[in-house]
């Protein structure tokens, strides 16, 4: 009986430290940031730390892989110069209020492949362009984006993490086509990646309403044109 | 001695020799067939190749053997991997459709048949690109792990021995990443995919 108690308590306290080991992981604090920063080192560390300060509460945020990446890339053996450059890309998509998830998991998805980091940085820095390229375009195409709770202007003003999703599923397939080999004047063949990617994720983490909204406003020659500002 | 009885002699030496030999002969083929299925050669493995190898009819019947007999062993892999999987749907075993998480998402299964391997695991983007152990704990070769994950799209691929291979026959979709392929799986959504 005495044993059986112990156990329950030994149990019970591992599985509290465990949960609070979980949450203390989960909730990276900007300090802990500014200290993987340093492990580096990067040169402007105030303006890379303010940069996750901007982020780091927004709900769609991935604050644990950006450390991870953070981590990982200052155990490669590459120069600081060479690791801050694909840090850079990073920081100009989170200063100019772009969604990260995309750019994050191809840097750690190249560190895991053993991928030299200017290869990895080349790739992340054509993604970045076409992140902002689509985030332009859907703009042009009056679909925009509302902080979550402001008041809908207008119909087509989506709160910014469903925008977001859109941005990063279009940016993301035309830079998968892109690195397969794929012609950026093929628009037709683009749109219907697009439209592919984006119905297979209706009503599973995009809304249904949103993916109808953006494929009825964009065209192939639009996709032509994002694509070729990565590459030219 | 006179001409007339050697002659006689000789006649007589001639036909006693005949007739042994002919008693000999007596039932010879019946003993040579006997002899001859007692005797049916063995083949050694490196004849049984050459025999197989050669162009000729005999050695075609033995190459559409091993093609048959290929055929078959694959069926049989086949039907026991399906078995182990699940894939007819009404078998006791694993089953390669999705079941449902608390959250929306799926226990997703991910199985590589990889006969040789001693360690394989598979990396994605739903563990940041960190290996999940699979196991193949009847050491058949057939090597799975469940991973639940909530709805979304999941790029990945297997590591066998150190080798990266992201061409899963199960996944929805591929891309290219950095040169290499990676698998796509969409999980979620009304259709249990």
């Amino acid at each position: 009986m005495m044993r059986s108690a112990r156990a329950w308590k030994a149990g019970l306290t591992a599985l509290l430290l465990v949960g609070l080991g979980t949450c203390a992981f989960a909730q990276i604090a900007v300090s802990e940031f500014e200290q993987a920063l340093r492990a580096i080192p990067v040169s402007e560390i105030d303006r890379y730390v303010a940069a996750v300060e901007l982020v780091l509460n927004q709900p769609d945020f991935p604050a644990v892989e950006v450390f991870q990446l953070i981590e990982r890339l200052a155990m490669t053996p590459y120069s600081a110069q060479e690791k801050e450059a694909l840090l850079f890309d990073m920081v100009v998509a989170m200063e100019d209020g772009l969604p990260v998830d995309g750019l994050v998991t191809k840097g750690l998805e190249g560190l895991a492949r053993g991928v030299p980091v200017p290869q990895i940085k080349q790739s992340l820095h054509q993604r970045l362009i076409l992140l902002a390229e689509t985030r332009d375009l859907l703009y042009a195409k009056g679909i925009f984006s509302v902080a979550p709770g402001s008041p809908q202007s207008v119909p087509t003003a989506l709160p910014t993490p469903r925008f977001n999703l859109l941005v990063t599923h279009i940016s993301d397939t035309i830079a998968d086509y892109l690195e397969g080999g794929g012609s950026p004047f093929e628009g037709q063949t683009l749109y219907q990646e697009v439209r592919f990617r984006l119905t297979s994720l209706e009503g599973v983490t995009l809304n249904a309403e949103d993916v109808d909204l953006v494929l009825k406003r964009i065209e192939p020659a639009d996709m032509t044109r994002v694509a070729l500002s990565a590459v030219t | 001695m006179r001409q007339n009885e050697i002659d006689e002699i000789l006649r007589d030496t001639l036909r006693q020799e005949v007739a042994e030999t002919t008693a000999g002969l007596v039932g010879l083929e019946e003993r040579i067939v006997i002899e001859l299925g007692e005797r049916r050669p063995r083949l050694r493995v490196s004849g049984w190749l050459r025999q197989l190898l050669a162009p000729t009819r005999g050695g075609r019947i033995g190459q559409l053997s091993v093609v048959s007999a290929t055929a078959a062993i694959c069926l049989l892999l086949g039907f026991f991997v399906a078995n182990q999987v699940g894939l007819d749907g009404g078998s006791p075993g694993i089953r390669l459709t999705p079941s449902r998480t608390t959250n929306g998402g799926q226990e997703v299964l991910f199985v590589l048949p990889a006969l040789d391997a001693t360690d394989v695991s598979v990396v994605g983007n739903f563990n940041s690109w960190e290996p999940t152990a699979l196991s193949d704990d009847d050491n058949d070769g057939i090597w799975m792990a469940s991973i639940p994950l909530p709805p979304g799209r999941y790029e990945y691929a297997f590591v066998i021995d150190g080798r990266w291979w992201g061409q899963d026959p199960l996944a929805d979709e591929y891309v290219q990443s950095y040169g290499e392929y990676s698998s796509v799986r969409y999980v979620g959504g009304g259709d249990g995919a």
